[in-house]
């Protein structure tokens, strides 16, 4: 019942909280919910790895986790921790400078469950169609989120994010009924099953035609969710108004959940078609995506603005990675995604911390000289920029470095050096940007920041187990790793 | 006439589908908000018919389920829900489109033929009804019309619900009986909740902009 119960914890911790009362238990409970989500995907991971790499199915195989479900279960248990870790401080001085209500503080803790719950229900589904019901489940959690402030122009973004959000999800829904259409008829029963694992058993016999469509319509609708330029727009506006924690929660791990929603259906488009049709379309929607994302983080003058357009640079590497399809570049994606889950919450924790003290992101009004009046966030900040940015000695180092020793040792040299060129500009506008913010003289006319040790321990923690993961791979992750990019380059 | 042979509910839905597709046309001109929830109402009231029809014809139980809740859903609760919220924040009645109303319907007359070309190559994959596959792609690509072409936040809400339709139309059509019931009621619990969310954020907007008028969200650039 493995499963089951990682998908009813964060579910039952989310209707607690709409009845508990005391402000300190509905903070409890998150943390505590979110801890038990981790310990149960860490005995799941143990179970794959001992089953060696085979499925663990529940539900006459309606919840279904191989390799690769485990691996972004763990990545949605590790962000969603962290992201309650650090909402206990940030909405308590929210609620202190009467920036947000009692109410939406609630909003907050209730909505925080149930959109992982949507999350999780993604990664474990085998059928299909719930997979497109979570994706919708998970949207629709999140949409408030992202108003919360109900600033005007947060209730903007978040109109554009439910807008494009429901327009991408009806093309999904399209794509996902042409895949079930695909089938029709295949087999001997008037329905055959919607499981990803049976259709995949039968990828051959699927109708190629409707399967090509339903990639088509499948890769713009999740591709719309994953923020993969050109539809791409709702992104920076919904990942810069949200509250930080939410931020995180949207930039560090759902983008990899609508890219491994858009995974399952190029591993079965392949297996059917057996062309790289689908993966070229990944590289060529990746690609467009690293390549638009340095130009606007160059002239980006809002701080979580340039972080979300970080994120569309990470979901397109991750893209063209698995569009390469070298065993090297695949399991660079799959490292990747791990290393920016943890890198990217920190960053907009430390925004959170920025944004609370001077009430603005906007780089010219904070000015300079972060490290002297805000020296924690700043010093945290600045390592996970220099961690976002690529640099040893952190793990988004090696895993780069891995896809494009992967592109350029497997024909797809003029892809690497793209991937490279790509990266120099965020490079540059990314150390450039923070560095006008941390370092020089200070204004002085802002108060030094108080130290909270929750706060800290929220930033410092995925920091510490991105350099303990950097520096010593345990086998057994490893392994797990190895088995989901096998997986996805559809080599049982 | 005889409904229960497969032929004749075929044509039965290809009538029913067309009208579908009338009333999106209508939806186009139509001036008037409420009215335009109404006619929507009634372009889900058709898609409850057609699953009816496919499941008296071919004896599926299952696809009067879905029938079922698209009565209750599509063509009770969400047009009531709407009315209400139109009610409550007492907007002006009239819809005042970007293109006005011949154009508009010259640019849905165009964007059907669209559908009809490109639904060509596929209509061989049809299990029911003719052409039922173009009028659903005709559905969703005046859906995206409909959305763009309209200021008020209710109006891109309606616009696409049937977009929503249109894609109901196309999996029947596709796998004559729908998809698996888990999938189907799973979809209809999500519409209603996604309509409930966008209520209370049309009714937060409408608080904060004095408007509904979804072109003045506009301050968020690059």
């Amino acid at each position: 019942m493995l499963l089951t119960s990682i998908l009813c914890v964060p579910l039952v911790i989310g209707l607690l909280c709409l009845f508990a009362r005391p402000r300190k238990l509905v903070e409890f409970l998150n943390i505590a919910g979110f801890v038990s989500v981790l310990v149960l995907g860490v005995k799941l991971f143990k179970t794959v790895v001992a089953n060696k790499g085979n499925a663990v199915a529940e539900w006459g195989e309606f919840l279904r986790a191989d390799a690769l479900s485990t691996w972004m279960v763990l990545l949605i248990a590790v962000v969603s921790l962290a992201t309650s870790l650090y909402a206990v401080r940030y909405f308590r001085r929210d609620l202190a400078d009467a920036t947000v209500t009692e109410r939406r503080f609630r909003e907050f803790y209730v909505l925080t469950p149930l959109f992982a719950t949507g999350m999780l229900l993604v990664v474990l589904a085998n059928n299909l169609g719930v997979m497109w019901i979570a994706v919708e489940g998970m949207a629709l959690s999140s949409v408030l989120l992202v108003a919360l402030y109900n600033r005007k122009t947060s209730l903007e973004a978040a109109w554009k994010y439910v807008m494009l959000g429901g327009l991408g999800l009806v093309l999904a829904l399209f794509g996902t009924i042409f895949t079930y259409a695909a089938a029709v008829g295949k087999t001997g029963a008037a329905m055959p099953s919607f499981n990803w694992s049976r259709l995949l058993a039968m990828a051959p016999h699927l109708d190629h035609h409707l399967m090509t469509l339903a990639f088509i319509f499948v890769l713009v609708g999740y591709g719309t969710k994953a923020g993969l330029a050109p539809m791409h727009t709702w992104l920076p506006d919904a990942h810069s108004e949200a509250p930080s924690p939410t931020s995180a929660m949207l930039s560090g791990v759902s983008l990899k959940i609508a890219v491994y929603a858009l995974l399952r259906f190029h591993i079965l488009t392949t297996a059917c078609l057996g062309t790289g049709f689908s993966r070229n379309l990944l590289l060529g929607f990746g690609l467009s995506s690293m390549l638009l994302a340095g130009p606007f983080i160059l002239v980006q003058k809002n701080l979580k603005r340039m972080l979300a357009y970080s994120s569309l640079e990470h979901v397109g590497l991750i893209c063209v990675a698995v569009g390469m399809n070298a065993p090297l570049t695949v399991f660079g994606a799959l490292l990747h995604m791990g290393y920016h889950a943890l890198t990217k919450p920190v960053l907009f924790f430390a925004a959170g911390n920025i944004h609370q003290q001077f009430h603005t992101l906007d780089f010219r009004r904070i000015g300079s000289g972060l490290v002297r009046t805000m020296p924690v966030t700043a010093v945290l900040l600045g390592l996970a920029a220099v961690a976002v940015s690529g640099l040893p000695p952190f793990g988004l180092f090696v895993s780069e470095l891995t896809v494009i020793a992967g592109g350029f040792t497997s024909n797809y040299a003029w892809v690497s050096i793209v991937i490279l060129t790509s990266l120099i500009i965020v490079f540059c506008g990314v150390l450039n940007k923070l560095a006008g913010l941390l370092l020089g003289p200070s204004d002085g006319k802002h108060p030094r920041e108080t130290i909270s040790a929750s706060n800290v321990a929220a930033m410092s923690l995925p920091l510490g187990t991105l350099l303990l993961f950097t520096a010593w791979l345990p086998g057994s992750l490893r392994q797990l790793m190895e088995q989901a990019a096998s997986i996805i380059r559809g080599i049982p | 006439m005889n409904i229960s042979t497969p032929e004749a509910a075929s044509q039965l839905i290809t009538l029913l589908a067309s009208l579908m597709l009338v009333l999106q046309l209508l939806l186009a001109v139509q001036q008037m908000l409420v009215t335009n929830i109404r006619i929507f109402a009634l372009q889900s009231l058709l898609l409850a018919a057609i699953a009816g029809v496919v499941g008296y014809a071919y004896g599926a139980w299952h696809v009067y389920v879905i029938a079922l809740l698209t009565i209750l859903g599509k063509v009770f609760f969400l047009p009531w829900r709407l009315e209400r919220l139109v009610r409550q924040i007492k907007i002006e009645q009239e819809i005042h489109p970007f293109v006005n109303m011949p154009a508009s319907m010259l640019i849905c007359g165009a964007l059907t033929v669209l559908a009809y070309v490109v639904a060509r190559p596929i209509t061989s994959l049809e299990r029911i009804g003719s052409n039922t596959l173009a009028v659903a792609i005709a559905l969703l690509l005046t859906g995206f019309f409909l959305m763009i072409n309209r200021r008020k936040a209710i109006t891109q809400v309606l616009a696409l619900l049937t977009m929503e339709n249109g894609v109901m139309l196309a999996a029947i059509a596709l796998t004559t009986y729908g998809m698996p019931l888990v999938v189907e009621i799973g979809i209809f619990f999500d519409v209603v909740v996604a309509v409930m969310v966008l209520g209370i954020l049309v009714f937060r907007i409408r608080e904060s902009f004095a408007s509904m008028d979804v072109s003045k969200l506009n301050e968020l650039k690059w």
